[in-house]
């Protein structure tokens, strides 16, 4: 039992760390791509402040993105992992 | 200098290829020829070897272990040790152990009509240290010849080549647009310091030099 929660909690706090990094990683491309895309086309009579604003609408976009909402198979997937490895060792 | 770097790098692709090499699955085709049990002493550093079943196992110096004795296809004998994982490392969550032993004497052959089998295992076997390999799954096949393919180690290893190349790309994006930019303003920074330091040494120098002039005026020399 000792066994399985020490699992639990460290497998849990693996995960959240893993998800944390992914989600920060994964949110500055998006950001880096936003940016070079307006750099390089940028609109006639282009200032900083539309530059800022094209970005924060791009990345309130991502917030909603499938690829932002993937990132909890971080979560998931292990547990998952797991009770399919218990069956295939001890069941099948 | 060339001589410590290419040590490290061996020492570390050795470390690194004998813990996959302990921890993966690997495939022998054996026939079984007994199965037992046997106290074991588990009061030395080969305690690292055997497993923790369960919770105070522990803090046991010595329990039953149950073995699996075989000749391999090439002839040679391996013995194998029956032990659950369970929750702990290698990751096999093996609660099994004597459903195993069940199907390892239901297995058991003589030389003059072998019963060939696939013996799915874990680990070493080292007869100075006396340390066994944890059989993990039992299979029987047609015969001694039989083909296997290991699947599960491709797809743990290119999963392990994901996950290092992730970690290593998460790195570089991080240098790039976190570390990077704070070097360059440090070192736009230093620039104006040495700006600074130079403008300031030039205006010392002037104050110093008129001071001079003012001394020489006693000599009777004239000011610049």
């Amino acid at each position: 039992m000792i066994g399985f929660l020490r699992l639990a909690i460290l497998g849990a706090v693996g995960a959240a760390v893993a998800y944390w990094v992914l989600l920060i990683y994964s949110r500055s491309l998006r950001r880096e791509a936003l940016e070079k895309e307006w750099d390089a086309d940028p609109p006639v009579g282009a200032t900083p402040e539309g530059r800022d604003l094209f970005i924060e609408e791009g990345m309130a976009e991502y917030e909603r993105s499938l690829r932002r909402k993937l990132i909890w198979l971080v979560l998931v997937l292990p547990a998952v992992v797991v009770g399919v490895l218990i069956y295939l060792v001890n069941y099948a | 200098m060339k001589y410590v770097k290419w040590t490290f790098w061996a020492l570390l692709a050795l470390i690194v290829g004998g813990f996959l090499h302990y921890t993966l699955p690997q495939h022998d085709i054996v026939r079984v020829v007994n199965t037992y049990q046997e106290r074991q002493d588990l009061g030395d550093w080969t305690r690292i070897f055997w497993s923790d079943p369960d919770d105070q196992s522990s803090t046991l110096t010595n329990r039953d272990v149950q073995f699996i004795s075989t000749i391999r296809a090439n002839g040679k004998p391996m013995v194998y040790r029956n032990e659950d994982t369970g929750w702990n490392w290698p990751p096999y969550f093996k609660f099994d152990t004597a459903s195993l032993q069940t199907e390892a004497d239901d297995l058991k052959s003589s030389p003059e009509s072998p019963k060939w089998a696939v013996i799915t295992h874990y680990g070493w076997r080292n007869q100075l240290f006396s340390i066994f390999p944890n059989a993990v799954g039992i299979k029987p096949v047609a015969g001694p010849d039989v083909r296997i393919i290991p699947w599960v180690n491709i797809f743990l290893l290119v999963v392990l080549l994901i996950i290092v190349l992730t970690v290593r790309a998460i790195w570089r994006q991080f240098r790039e647009r976190s570390i990077d930019p704070l070097v360059e303003d440090v070192g736009e920074a230093w620039d104006e310091v040495e700006e600074r330091a130079d403008a300031a040494g030039d205006r010392a120098r002037g104050v110093w030099g008129r001071f001079m002039d003012w001394l020489r005026t006693w000599s009777g020399k004239p000011r610049k």
